[in-house]
C-alpha cells in the first residue's frame, strides 16, 4: 500500500547512482586486475589464497624461509633458481631426478604419476613423468654406449663406401643358346643346314 | 636381502640403501626426520579429505596450482639480460631473417634453371 512503501523508504536514494559510486570507489582503490573486484568489493573464500602462489625471488632470509614454508620445504633443501630474469621467480630447483626412478613399491598417493599429494612439483614436472623422459641409471655408462654405436655405424659407413669404390663380383660371360644358337626360333631356314656354333672349349 | 642388486635400468630403493642405516650423523638423522614430519603432515591431509564421506567434490592440490600457475606466468620474473636478451633474438630475430634468406635464395635458383631449362627433377613421378 502506499502509506507502508513511503514509510519503508525512508531516505529517497538514487539506485542507478549506488551502483555508480561503488564502481568508482573498487576502481579508485583496486590496486590488481580483475573483474571480480570491479564487480564486488570482496573476495570469495575458494580458491587460492593470496601468499599461496609462487612470488618474486626471495632476496631476504625472512622471505626464503616464508617460501620454503610454502613450497613445503626445509629451510635447507629449499633452492630458489638463480635470478637472472629467466621468469622463475620463487619456484624451487628441485634435483632432475624423472618420475621413473621413484619407488614402484611405495604406496603414493597418485601411484602413476609416483607422487604424493602436496609434493612440489619439478618445474619440467610434465617432461618427467613415465612416459617420457627418463633419467634412469642405464647399464653401461653413456660414453662407451655412444663408442659402440658410433663405431657400428662408422664401421659400416666405412664398409660400404670401399664396396662401392672396389666392386667385386663372380666373373659373367654373354648367354649362351643351345641348337646353334638357336638357328630355327630365330626364324632360320629349316631346309639350309645351319653355320655350326661351337659354345664351348674343352 | 644383503645380497640385493638392483635391476640395471633401476635406481636403488632407499630403504635398501646401507647409506640410510650405516654412518648416519645426528644431522642427517634430523633431516630426515623433519622431511619424514613434512610428508606426514601432507599424507593427513590429503588422507582426511580423501576418505572424508560428506565430500563431494574433488580434492584441490595447492603444489599443483602453484605449479601451473609458475609455468604460465614467467612474465612478471622476467629480464633483460645479456642471456635472456641473446635467445629471445636467437630464437626469434635470426630464424625470421635467416628462413627468409635461405627460402628466397633458393627459390631464385630454381627460377633461374627453370627458366635455363636445366632443372633436374629427379624425383617427380609423373614423368
Amino acid at each position: 500500500m502506499r502509506t507502508s512503501h513511503s514509510v519503508r523508504q525512508q531516505q529517497p536514494v538514487n539506485m542507478a547512482g549506488v551502483g555508480f559510486q561503488r564502481l568508482v570507489k573498487a576502481l579508485a582503490k583496486s590496486k590488481g586486475s580483475g573483474l571480480s573486484v570491479l564487480a564486488s568489493g570482496c573476495r570469495a573464500a575458494s580458491g587460492a589464497t593470496k601468499g599461496s602462489l609462487p612470488g618474486p625471488f626471495p632476496k631476504t632470509p625472512e622471505e626464503r624461509a616464508a617460501a620454503a614454508k610454502k613450497y613445503n620445504l626445509r629451510v635447507e633443501d629449499y633452492e630458489p633458481f638463480p635470478d637472472n630474469g629467466e621468469g622463475y621467480g620463487d619456484y624451487p630447483k628441485l634435483p632432475d631426478r624423472s618420475q621413473h626412478e621413484r619407488d614402484p613399491w611405495y604406496q603414493w598417493d597418485h601411484p602413476d604419476l609416483r607422487r604424493n599429494w602436496g609434493e612440489p612439483m619439478h618445474w619440467n614436472f610434465d617432461m618427467y613423468i613415465r612416459n617420457r623422459v627418463d633419467t634412469s641409471p642405464s647399464p653401461v655408462p653413456w660414453s662407451s654406449m655412444w663408442k659402440q654405436l658410433f663405431g657400428f655405424i662408422g664401421f659400416m659407413l666405412f664398409m660400404f663406401y670401399m664396396g662401392e669404390k672396389l666392386p667385386s663380383y663372380q666373373p659373367i660371360a654373354p648367354k649362351q643358346y643351345p641348337y646353334n644358337n638357336l638357328y630355327l626360333e630365330k626364324g632360320g631356314d629349316p631346309a639350309k643346314a645351319p653355320k655350326e656354333v661351337k659354345n664351348y672349349e674343352i | 636381502m644383503a645380497d640385493y642388486r638392483e635391476a640395471p635400468l633401476a635406481t636403488r630403493p632407499k630403504t635398501l640403501d646401507p647409506n640410510e642405516y650405516f654412518n648416519l650423523s645426528p644431522d642427517y638423522r634430523r633431516a630426515e626426520e623433519d622431511r619424514a614430519a613434512l610428508r606426514a603432515n601432507l599424507k593427513r591431509q590429503y588422507q582426511l579429505q580423501l576418505n572424508n564421506p560428506h565430500r563431494t567434490e574433488l580434492i584441490e592440490d595447492p603444489a599443483l596450482t602453484r605449479w601451473v600457475y609458475a609455468r604460465a606466468s614467467p612474465y612478471p620474473h622476467f629480464r633483460p639480460t645479456k642471456k635472456t636478451s641473446l635467445l629471445g633474438v636467437m630464437f626469434g630475430v635470426v630464424p625470421l631473417f635467416a628462413l627468409y634468406y635461405i627460402f628466397k635464395t633458393d627459390r631464385d635458383n630454381k627460377e633461374e634453371k627453370i627458366k635455363a631449362g636445366t632443372l633436374d627433377r629427379k624425383f617427380n613421378l609423373s614423368s
